[in-house]
């Protein structure tokens, strides 16, 4: 380790401009170290995972072991891992991955169909589509929940996952991202397509959706993290554990009187792990500029 | 077009055909996101309204919904704990705009730089931005910890004592400002996003120019970055103020509007008057009240979007 250290300086000053790149290395280093403030309380959550004792967890919060754990254990991972039974978050876990998959499998489907419409279609009325779809951006979730509600509970279809997928397929935000993605690919791709007999749908399936990646990737990332935060609505709508999703069980838990701290830690690591996936796989897609084109509409 | 093709010859019969089956098409892969905002956003958004205006119960009663006008409205207005959800609010509003914001345009600034780990360093800020608010509250609530949380621990290590340990969540004086911190945290990194956007979209030549000019970098920061980032702050300044006001969650797991009412917001006194009161008429009259709030704000980056000519 020493070593290491010891030559770096060497190997600086042995270049030109050396005080540029000594700057350059103070810079980066104290980015790194405002970036591990910023995550700190996210190493303190999976240290606090490892420990068995939830007495333990608050008495170490108060100095540096909560960043240290002697002897570490999955214990609590097991506990909460369990399917069934008491404090089992494993049944919670897969509902969400449930409800994440399918609300972000059909919202790519049915966003990208509707903005490859709004963009390159010729059926009239499309631009007072468009304007509405622009408009109803401006409602907020929170306006529309409480009839929303009533509607589902009159139809008898409260407590299913169906309830918490369906609603939230179709998205203003989304249909419009993609829209604005693919009038930025040219149109003649369309018109070479159905020149070689191809038809519309099959122009936006084999070529245009293709080449959306990015657009795909960004709605995939920004979707999941909508679905998979989800809270409000959950809460509302989901009585029994046949359809909750994680983030209200770890809710329900963590109000008890007495809180199992070593094991909501675990179900909240469980918890970040597949929206964590989901952002890595993506990140690469998750091209900034493109959120910036939102910026203006 | 189909009407100007629509002579009798052949191949314009078959043009006239595949055009049918073109806008066939269209509507069929339109339809489906019309139908699912329709009958979820629509017809919800335009019920809101007409429950507003009843005594709509949350289980159904045996007496029928009574249309009662604008009483729920009134009610309201004159009910001080909905004034002191929206000062709350508000205030809450006030604090997080600097907290958040200059998070994201600080961290921005500085990843934007040709730094080596760009993109290991990216993720590690954007990270609290995927962490669900539900895990947020788990992870805070211990460093809120009164009287022995790290929050108070290291506060009192840094004054040497000097610093009496502060009940983060449980003083009506820090509640609101304790979740100003939090949420802070919890968000900036889609608004960072949104400042790196903006930082990539201004041109190269333009701090070549002012290079050129002997301009030096604090210069070039204010008559280049900052002129060019306008819509961006905008459009941060918006998005943050109008999820402010749709403050929730954090409130419904860690205060649930106490203590003292100094943390309650107005979608949690909706959520109470709706589940807990099971007065959905109401609850719809203060959603109605929350939508006009997030449409003003919405108008005036609008104005002001204008203003600035993007």
């Amino acid at each position: 380790m020493s070593d290491i250290a010891l030559s770096i300086p060497q190997a600086r000053a042995a270049r030109p401009r050396s005080a540029a790149r000594v700057l350059r290395t103070v810079q980066t280093v104290s980015i790194f170290i405002i970036a591990l403030v910023i995550v700190s309380p996210l190493l303190l959550l999976v240290v606090a995972s490892l420990k068995d004792d939830r007495f333990q967890i608050l008495a170490d919060m108060g100095s540096f072991r909560a960043f240290w754990v002697s002897n570490p254990t999955l214990s609590n991972y097991a506990e909460v891992g369990h399917l069934s039974g008491e404090l089992a978050f494993g049944r919670y876990l897969i509902n969400s991955l449930i409800i994440l998959a399918t609300t972000v499998c059909s919202g790519l489907i049915v966003n990208s169909m509707a903005g490859f419409v709004l963009a390159w279609g010729s059926l009239r009325g499309r631009g007072v589509i468009l304007s509405v779809v622009i408009a109803l951006y401006v409602i907020p979730q929170e306006s529309i929940i409480m009839p929303l509600v009533i509607m589902v509970s009159r139809a008898g279809i409260s407590d299913t996952f169906a309830v918490q997928i369906v609603p939230w397929i179709a998205s203003p935000l989304y249909i419009f991202l993609f829209y604005q993605f693919f009038t930025q690919l040219p149109k003649e791709l369309l018109e070479a397509a159905e020149m070689d007999g191809a038809s519309f749908f099959r122009a936006y399936r084999s070529i245009f959706l293709p080449l959306s990646l990015p657009a795909l990737a960004t709605v995939s990332i920004l979707m999941g993290i909508e679905t998979w935060n989800q809270y409000l609505w959950p809460i509302l709508v989901t009585q029994t554990d046949y359809a909750r999703p994680i983030a209200v069980a770890i809710a329900t838990f963590f109000g008890q009187d007495s809180i199992y701290w070593d094991r909501a830690m675990a179900a909240s690591v469980l918890m970040m792990i597949p929206i964590l996936g989901l952002y890595l796989a993506f990140q690469r897609w998750f091209v900034s500029s493109f959120i910036g084109s939102a910026v203006k509409g | 077009m189909v009407m100007q093709q629509s002579t009798s010859s052949r191949p314009a019969r078959m043009a006239l055909r595949r055009d049918k089956g073109r806008l066939m098409q269209e509507a069929a892969m339109l339809a489906p996101a019309v139908i699912l905002l329709t009958v979820f956003l629509i017809v919800p958004f335009l019920l809101s309204f007409w429950t507003a205006m009843t005594n709509q119960p949350l289980v159904p009663r045996p007496t029928p919904v009574r249309f009662i006008w604008f009483n729920n409205f009134i009610r309201i207005f004159k009910d001080d704990l909905f004034w002191t959800a929206l000062w709350n609010v508000s205030r809450f509003t006030f604090w997080i705009i600097p907290a958040q914001c200059g998070l994201a345009f600080a961290t921005a600034l500085l990843l934007h730089q040709n730094l080596p780990f760009r993109n290991l360093l990216r993720g590690m800020f954007f990270l609290p931005a995927i962490t669900s608010m539900v895990v947020v509250c788990v992870i805070w609530g211990t460093l809120f910890q009164y009287p022995t949380g790290p929050f108070n621990q290291i506060l009192g290590f840094l004054s040497g004592g000097a610093i009496q340990p502060i009940d983060w969540l449980g003083d009506p004086e820090w509640a609101m400002f304790s979740l100003v911190l939090l949420s802070a945290w919890q968000a900036y990194g889609f608004q960072m996003i949104v400042y790196l956007a903006g930082l990539q979209g201004i041109p190269d030549e333009l701090y070549d120019a002012a290079k050129i000019d002997g301009a030096n970098a604090l210069r070039r920061f204010w008559h280049v970055t900052m002129p060019g980032l306008r819509p961006t702050h905008v459009f941060v300044l918006v998005i943050t103020t109008i999820q402010a006001f749709k403050l929730y969650t954090q409130v419904a797991i860690l205060t649930q509007g106490g203590p003292k009412s100094s943390t309650e917001t107005v979608v949690h006194y909706m959520v109470r008057a709706g589940f807990e009161e099971q007065k959905m008429g109401y609850a719809s009259a203060v959603s109605v009240i929350l939508f006009v709030i997030v449409l003003i704000i919405a108008l005036i980056q609008r104005q002001l979007l204008r203003r600035f000519d993007v």
